[in-house]
């Protein structure tokens, strides 16, 4: 006969209710480091499916992600040529929030070579690629975008081509994938205004320049008030040969004056340095609170059950019971509620992660972690119950 | 076969100017098979004595032997005094203290499991003590679907659990009316006499202890044989 599971059942309704609260609450601490490891792998996700080995920057700067980072489109022909380098491909990355229909899409737009497809769609698991230099867009599942959708964006309408799956950027917002020039028309798109003042004010300084070859001048303002951020990218994306050091051609390229480049590696590390850093500390913080609280509940909820069986434990070492049976008594309950808190959480967080609007990414460590505290903090909550119940003078079972 | 022998037992409350004396030189005497009972008024003392012969309250001074145990000899600690307890005493109290959140079966499961029986066994000499009691079909029932007869009936099976030498009982009969009152009393004779345990039992209620084997009366904490009383009026403490 189990004394705990005696006392439980006397009011079960009351005892659920505490597992369910203390069991909400421990979703929550769960959760938060499903939230963390969401933040790792979502700021991760671009990086680790571009298929780059070495990511060509602007000079100090800590781009494509962390930091912004501008080069011109052509230096793509010189990376090419580094030893070690298999191919070399422009790679343009940007989040932008546009209105459609009755909701604002906001994602992240990701322009890439389709020749070469680094950075491109990883897999497409609805659809097609991109098969078509311009108006063909592949979008993550996330986006809610049917196949077949068009969408207006700039002057030019793009259609939903294909479907990818888990595919976001560092802020958790879903990417979509253009070819390179779309990307940037999208970006930097001109009215028909401001081209032909800016053609008028090219052909000014031109005509001034060269005032005997007007039809040069015409043709060099022409090309200059062609929109020149049309070939700038964010970053080179490198694809090495087999057998090269990713560190050694990083470095090689960084000896030149005007880029930076980083590994794979480091690209991550940078993301993982800056605002996942600051995310890691915010969570951890909410972690400790939260135990804390949870702590705290549990020893109070134990402590109030304990208080009501004063009586009976007085009764219980009147009649000469041993001391460890009362001992377990308290902590077997603390350990029932404890662990059964614990098993709603996991089933509240497996039926709700997906709901919530960033990927909560729970590991198996966290869930034996979580349990570890949890027999923990009940060893903790209970030691207050039991000291007040080992105070309990057995005469006390003799007084009305 | 004496059971029972307190020997000039007193205990003080306090010291210095707020000393109470609860209980001054008190002696007892009982064997095996005797009801005993211990008659006064509220605040008299009889529950200290009670205590004291329980090993809850440690005595200023004097010694309590029960079956040959001296209690609070040096270097006698809590889980002695429980294991004491275990071994030799029942305990009946006045508001029956059952525990709520057992049935009338486990309640007395509870006091076998202390004393080591357990399983099947137990089970069955639960089933035993509370047909005895005449409580056997009401076993599966939680005490506030019992009666206060009934709950006093589980508490005494209890009490037997561990065939104690001594039963001590505390104002059993105040919860009850009259004609239950009297039906515990009896129970009580019966035990005696067939279970062998001496049975001391505690009341306020003259009426309750017709046909006890030996009656003291305590006022102010001083003790006296009543019969003794009535034969000599030297208040003799003990019976030999």
């Amino acid at each position: 006969m189990n004394l705990a599971v005696r006392d439980i059942g006397r009011r079960p309704g009351r005892f659920a209710l505490s597992c369910i609260g203390v069991g909400l609450l421990l979703t929550l601490v769960l959760s938060y480091s499903g939230i963390y490891h969401g933040f790792v792998y979502e700021a991760l996700t671009l990086i680790d499916k571009a298929g780059a080995d070495v990511w060509v920057v602007q000079r100090d700067t800590r781009g494509p992600f962390a930091e912004q980072s501008r080069l011109p489109e052509d230096i793509r022909y010189r990376m090419a040529i580094v030893p070690g380098v298999a191919a070399a491909s422009p790679y343009v990355v940007y989040t932008i929030q546009r209105p459609w229909r009755d909701r604002s899409l906001r994602f992240v737009v990701v322009g890439y070579d389709l020749h070469l497809g680094l950075g491109g769609p990883h897999e497409v698991v609805a659809g097609r690629g991109i098969a078509q230099a311009h108006y063909e867009m592949v979008a993550d599942a996330k986006l809610n975008l049917p196949l077949g959708t068009k969408l207006h964006l700039g002057l030019n309408d793009y259609t939903v081509v294909g479907l990818t799956r888990g595919v976001v950027g560092s802020s958790g917002d879903p990417v979509a994938f253009f070819s390179l020039a779309d990307a940037q028309e999208i970006q930097f798109v001109k009215d028909n205004w401001a081209i032909r003042n800016l053609r008028e004010r090219a052909k000014a300084a031109y005509t001034n320049a060269l005032p005997t070859q007007p039809a040069l001048s015409e043709v060099l303002a022409r090309e200059f008030a062609d929109n020149p951020d049309l070939h700038t990218v964010n970053t080179i994306l490198v694809r090495l040969n087999p057998g090269s050091q990713p560190q050694a051609v990083a470095q090689a390229i960084g000896r030149w004056k005007y880029f930076t480049a980083y590994t794979t590696d480091e690209q991550s590390q940078l993301m993982l340095a800056g605002s996942v850093a600051r995310a890691r500390m915010q969570t951890l913080l909410f972690r400790i609170f939260l135990t804390i609280a949870a702590t705290v509940i549990i020893a109070q909820i134990i402590y109030t059950m304990t208080l009501e069986k004063l009586k009976p434990i007085a009764l219980l070492k009147l009649i000469g019971t041993p001391t460890r049976t009362i001992v377990g008594l308290v902590l077997q309950e603390s350990l029932a509620l404890g662990l059964i808190a614990y098993a709603v959480a996991l089933v509240v967080g497996s039926l709700t992660y997906d709901k919530w609007p960033r990927l909560v990414l729970v590991q198996t460590a966290d869930k034996l972690t979580l349990l570890a505290m949890v027999v923990g903090i009940c060893v903790i909550a209970s030691a207050m119950g039991i000291r007040r119940a080992l105070a309990v003078e057995a005469g006390a079972a003799l007084t009305g | 076969m004496e059971v029972v022998r307190i020997e000039n037992l007193s205990k003080v409350y306090g010291s210095g100017r707020t000393a109470v004396t609860a209980l001054c030189e008190a002696n007892l005497v009982a064997r095996s098979g005797e009801l005993v009972a211990v008659i006064g008024p509220s605040g008299s003392g009889k529950t200290t004595l009670l205590t004291s012969m329980a090993g809850i309250v440690e005595p200023t001074s004097g010694r309590v032997t029960i079956g040959g145990i001296t209690t609070y000899d040096d270097g006698w600690k809590v889980r002695d005094l429980a294991r004491f307890r275990r071994e030799h005493l029942g305990f009946i109290f006045q508001s029956h203290n059952l525990i709520l959140f057992l049935t009338a079966r486990e309640n007395v499961l509870v006091a076998l499991q202390t004393r080591g029986v357990k399983g099947a066994r137990a089970v069955r000499v639960a089933q035993e003590l509370l047909d005895y009691l005449g409580v056997g079909e009401r076993q599966g029932h939680l005490p506030e679907a019992l009666s206060g007869g009934e709950q006093q009936r589980v508490a005494i099976s209890r009490a037997l659990a561990n065939s104690p030498q001594v039963i001590l009982a505390d104002e059993p009969t105040a919860a009850l009316d009259t004609e239950r009152g009297q039906s515990v009393m009896a129970l009580f004779r019966r035990i005696a006499r067939e279970k062998g345990s001496a049975v001391i039992c505690v009341t306020h209620d003259s009426r309750m202890v017709e046909g006890f084997d030996h009656i003291y009366h305590v006022k102010d904490g001083v003790v006296s044989d009543g019969r003794a009383d009535a034969r000599s009026g030297e208040g003799s403490p003990t019976h030999d």
